[in-house]
């Protein structure tokens, strides 16, 4: 589904080139879940930033679902990551002036869905994560891992193929973060989303079934 | 899509209540200034517009070319109407004759009712009406064919009556003199009109009994004869006016230095020409209007200004949900849209308070403007004018901070490295502030030169006396004449008055009749003279100064002659004492002689130059009684002085008024305008000062870590209060370099109107300059104050 070849990534500082990716070679299927792990520093929210198409790369192909996305235009592009990618946030980033419901309604708002499917579709993601009591609520009125909650509720409206996770249990404790990580399992299983992680934490890249290990914008070795 | 925007809008809105209250109170100031303007300018547009035919009527006026300059006057002589019908049949002439300060007597069974008509009594033809037309609620023009016949305004007939509908064949006396029969009544004209004709008597009436002045000389020409025309269709002005070019040349004598011409003007110029005037109750220059419209165009465009610097600054706190709604799909026109909707949100509401405010100020206006009746807020021009005016403020607010929040990168967005020096447009930013702050400081300079000219004018020495004065106005019929001696002797018994004395105007007037006149048996010189009448009693009671020689003795008619010193200098007569005993005539008349010169005293407003003058005594000229009373007691002298007047003149209305405060009235114009310059420059630097304290707000919300490091290195409060401080010091420093020569250029050209005017001065620069600083430094204290105090150590915790 994802193919990365001989990918580059640097910034000029002052005259030299700073690498951020160097040479990096990838390849995930669809249904995989691949964990990213690596020191602070190695490239590793660059590389799923990449990935997820939010972030450019200065050299390389990129193949998404057999495309490369060097031939799609920016509308294009941004419709490919609209549809098929749903990105979670170790900060939530949740739009504090939105109610839960709302939240969650925010990326359908973007595809021109009509108000009754929208409230329709919302109303099943509260259902299936239990929190439709919270519907009203704004963020700053719930914990960390329930706002979590939401943030990963509002990636999977849209029914992606690929969800993106950038730390997604750092700011939570580890019986929340065992909740998520159930929850990402189920998901990877029963719906087939295919889940790329960066993590720190041992224990969360157990669940996935494949280790990419970076150093310094390399990527190390595959387990 | 728009609820859910709208939904934003509001919550944000709420959030940041502070920002909002800064932001749509400046816009909701700045948006009423604007309706309450748009207001004004569009009734004083509006003048005449309903009259039928309104491109098809003219006014024709006078012009006399000297060898010293070119006179106009509004008047035409009155054998030029007969001359004109003949002569250019094809168009219809009316006449409309003016006589302001006429009594109206109108004797009823029980008691006689008397009213002096400020506004005007007026006689007309029935080709006026056509011309000039009205609704007839009882008769029709043709009524005005006879002589002795009156129309009335149905507001005056209820005064006059208690009753318009049968009101019809009821006598009026005019002047204690003419006789008139209602004939007819016309419906009351609008408010926006220079023709609010109440009072209107027959021309026939002149015509028949020689009265009011009129006389079939070509020579003289009074203001307050004026003829309009009714252009039949495609009959154009220049044809006209060529027409009219050969009827001057036949009928006027056009010898000598005097090149007498008519001239058209039109309906549509006729309430904006300040030189010539017109029959309503003010005139107002294209000019004023133009700067009343660009003074509300410059407030709008200070209002949007705040309105994005502060929204600018604010896209820092917004950056993260940008990024948020990227990378949920939203594509940057979407997001601009948002931003935009956003502003529309925020200029709708300050709109409501704006109308609110406006409505508020509006029966104010009175004492501002000169209106009459209270303009109307609600009406389809209005809301036209609003809704332009919220889509062009929206889009020109709007657009530029829209533009940069749409345009953050996500990830850039959600790392939080956006910050000020990212936004950018820092330079941008800063020219707004320069130009709000160049406009404010541009109307303070104005509004202190206008207030600085006006006090110089208030106290200026006017060369004679005009405390105390009372002046009180009159006829000159024989039997007013009759009885003043004896009024004269017993007012001055009176032991309030100092002094009183007849003449036909005060020394200050803007009347001034002149005359063709000839010196020392020569042949007349190429100037006018102008002429004042008083008895003997005339310098003393305004306390004028002789140079040389004295006054003439008490006489009924011209004796010796009294002039002024700019006479002299005109005529090269270098010492005062050389002009007593030479001879004088004015017109065609017999030879005076000159027995005093007067130190020059100003004959008009100081908006002229002073005129070179000739007082004599003529008795039949003696309409205004002057009386100097001592200071003390002026309400029981002035009790007594009515008293006297009654029993002399029962049958005249008593209409005493204070010299001061009609020469005041000289100035009203002026005086409105500053308190106009007042107004507008304290609004303009309060919107200034209310975007300067949002901006520093918000560079203090910024700069809290640096402040932190700063005050943990060392700096104590001077050091924090001047590094905010020199951020707009510097600023309006540059905004005053911009502003002052603009300003002097413009105030130059204002004083340019006063032939006695003072020089703008560096203090005025340098106390608009501190004026500025010091509202600007004030706005800005508590929160510079307020950081500098602040606590490093809580500025300095990371998140």
């Amino acid at each position: 589904m994802i193919q990365l070849n001989n990918i580059f990534k640097w910034v000029n500082t002052g005259g030299n080139k700073t690498f951020l990716l160097r040479d990096i070679n990838l390849s995930i299927r669809e249904g995989e879940f691949v964990s990213i792990m690596g020191p602070s520093g190695s490239g590793k929210s660059t590389l799923l930033n990449v990935i997820g198409m939010l972030d450019n790369f200065d050299e390389g192909d990129y193949l998404f679902m057999e495309k490369n996305i060097k031939d799609l235009k920016e509308k294009h592009r941004s419709q490919v990551y609209k549809e098929h990618i749903g990105f979670v946030f170790q900060a939530y980033h949740l739009i504090d002036e939105l109610t839960v419901f709302e939240n969650i309604e925010t990326p359908l708002l973007y595809r021109n869905m009509k108000s009754t499917e929208r409230k329709a579709a919302v109303s099943d993601m509260l259902d299936r994560f239990n929190i439709v009591g919270k519907k009203d609520l704004f963020p700053e009125q719930l914990s960390g891992g329930q706002q979590q909650l939401v943030g990963i509720a509002r990636a999977l409206i849209d029914n992606p193929k690929l969800l993106l996770a950038d730390e997604p249990t750092g700011n939570l404790n580890s019986k929340q973060g065992e909740e998520i990580m159930d929850l990402f399992s189920k998901i990877n299983k029963e719906n087939k989303v295919t889940i790329i992680q960066v993590t720190h934490s041992e224990k969360n890249a157990s669940y996935g079934s494949r280790i990419i290990n970076l150093l310094d914008g390399r990527i190390e070795k595959e387990g | 899509m728009i609820l859910n925007y709208f939904k934003t809008a509001y919550r944000n809105l709420i959030r940041h209540k502070s920002y909002a209250f800064i932001n749509v109170s400046g816009l909701a100031i700045g948006l009423a200034a604007c309706i309450l303007l748009f207001l004004v300018v569009r009734y004083e547009l509006s003048y005449d517009t309903f009259r039928a035919n309104y491109d098809k009527i003219y006014h024709i006026y006078t012009q006399d070319t000297y060898s010293d300059g070119i006179d106009y006057t509004p008047g035409v002589p009155f054998p030029a109407l007969k001359a004109l019908r003949t002569d250019l049949p094809q168009i219809k002439s009316g006449a409309l004759f003016s006589s302001f300060g006429s009594q109206v007597t109108i004797k009823e069974e029980r008691e006689t009712k008397k009213f002096i008509e400020d506004n005007g009594v007026f006689f007309a033809d029935p080709d006026l009406f056509e011309i000039i037309q009205f609704k007839w609620l009882i008769g029709n023009p043709g009524v005005l064919a006879e002589p002795h016949a009156m129309v009335l305004s149905k507001s005056t007939a209820l005064k006059y009556f208690n009753d318009w509908q049968n009101c019809v064949g009821k006598t009026i006396k005019l002047d204690n003199a003419l006789d008139f029969r209602i004939a007819g009544v016309i419906e009351d004209a609008p408010y926006n009109s220079d023709f609010r004709l109440r009072v209107v008597g027959s021309f026939k009436t002149m015509e028949d009994t020689k009265t009011m002045g009129y006389t079939t000389d070509w020579g003289s020409t009074t203001s307050n004869f004026q003829v309009y025309m009714l252009f039949p269709d495609r009959l154009t002005e220049a044809n006209v006016e060529k027409q009219l070019l050969a009827l001057s040349k036949k009928y006027y004598k056009n010898e000598g230095n005097n090149k007498r011409l008519n001239l058209l003007r039109p309906l549509k110029d006729i309430h904006y020409d300040t030189e010539l005037g017109n029959t309503g109750n003010h005139v107002i220059g294209r000019s004023t209007l133009l700067t009343l419209s660009l003074i509300g165009f410059l407030i709008i465009i200070m209002a949007c200004i705040n309105f994005i610097n502060l929204s600018t600054a604010q896209a820092v706190s917004r950056s993260k949900e940008v990024g948020i709604r990227k990378v949920l799909g939203s594509n940057r026109p979407q997001l601009f849209w948002q931003m935009l909707t956003e502003t529309n949100f925020i200029v709708l509401v300050s709109s409501l308070l704006a109308v609110f405010l406006a409505w508020l100020i509006l029966p104010y206006l009175k004492h501002v403007v000169s209106l009459e009746e209270d303009l109307s807020l609600f009406n389809f021009q209005s809301f036209l004018f609003l809704t332009c005016l919220l889509i062009l403020v929206t889009f020109l607010a709007g657009i530029y901070p829209s533009l940069i929040l749409s345009g953050f990168k996500p990830v850039v967005a959600l790392k939080n490295k956006i910050n000020s020096a990212t936004v950018g447009g820092i330079s941008l930013r800063r020219t707004l502030v320069v130009v709000q702050f160049a406009i404010s400081q541009a109307l303070i300079i104005g509004t202190i030169v206008a207030i600085t000219q006006m006090d110089f004018i208030r106290s200026a020495d006017l060369g004679f006396n005009k405390d105390a004065l009372l002046l009180l106005g009159g006829n000159t019929d024989t039997l007013v004449l009759k009885n003043q001696p004896a009024f004269k002797e017993e007012i001055s018994k009176i032991p309030g008055v100092q002094i009183v004395s007849f003449a036909s105007d005060m020394p200050s007037s803007d009347n001034n009749s002149g005359t063709n006149f000839a010196v020392d048996h020569k042949p007349d010189e190429l100037f006018t003279l102008y002429l004042k009448f008083g008895d003997e009693d005339y310098f003393k009671t305004f306390g004028l100064t002789f140079i040389a020689g004295k006054g003439y003795d008490k006489s009924d008619t011209m004796t010796d002659v009294v002039v002024n010193e700019t006479l002299l200098k005109k005529l090269n007569i270098t010492s005062p004492e050389l002009a007593i005993g030479k001879t004088l005539r004015i017109g065609g008349g017999r030879w005076k002689t000159i027995c005093g010169v007067v130190k020059d005293f100003k004959t008009n407003s100081l908006r002229e130059e002073v005129k070179p003058i000739m007082i004599s005594s003529k008795r039949k000229r003696y309409q205004l009684t002057c009386i100097k009373l001592h200071t003390q007691n002026l309400v029981l002298t002035q009790k007594e002085i009515q008293r006297s007047w009654d029993k002399f003149f029962p049958d005249y209305v008593y209409t005493g008024s204070f010299m001061d405060e009609t020469i005041e009235r000289f100035y009203q114009q002026e005086t409105q305008m500053a308190l106009l310059y007042k107004i507008f420059a304290a609004l303009a630097i309060f919107i200034s000062c209310l975007g300067l304290y949002g901006l520093i707000s918000f560079m203090v919300v910024q700069k809290t870590k640096e402040v932190g490091i700063r005050k943990v290195l060392g700096a104590g409060i001077g050091n924090i209060l001047y590094l905010f401080s020199k951020e707009f010091a510097l600023l309006i420093l540059i905004a005053f370099i911009v502003a002052a020569p603009l300003a002097y250029y413009f105030m130059n050209e204002w004083l340019g109107n006063f032939a006695y005017r003072i020089d703008i001065s560096p203090g005025v620069f340098i106390l608009a300059m501190l004026t500025s600083l010091s509202v600007a430094f004030l706005a800005v204290s508590y929160k510079t104050l307020k950081a500098a105090l602040m606590n490093p150590v809580k500025s300095l915790r990371s998140e």
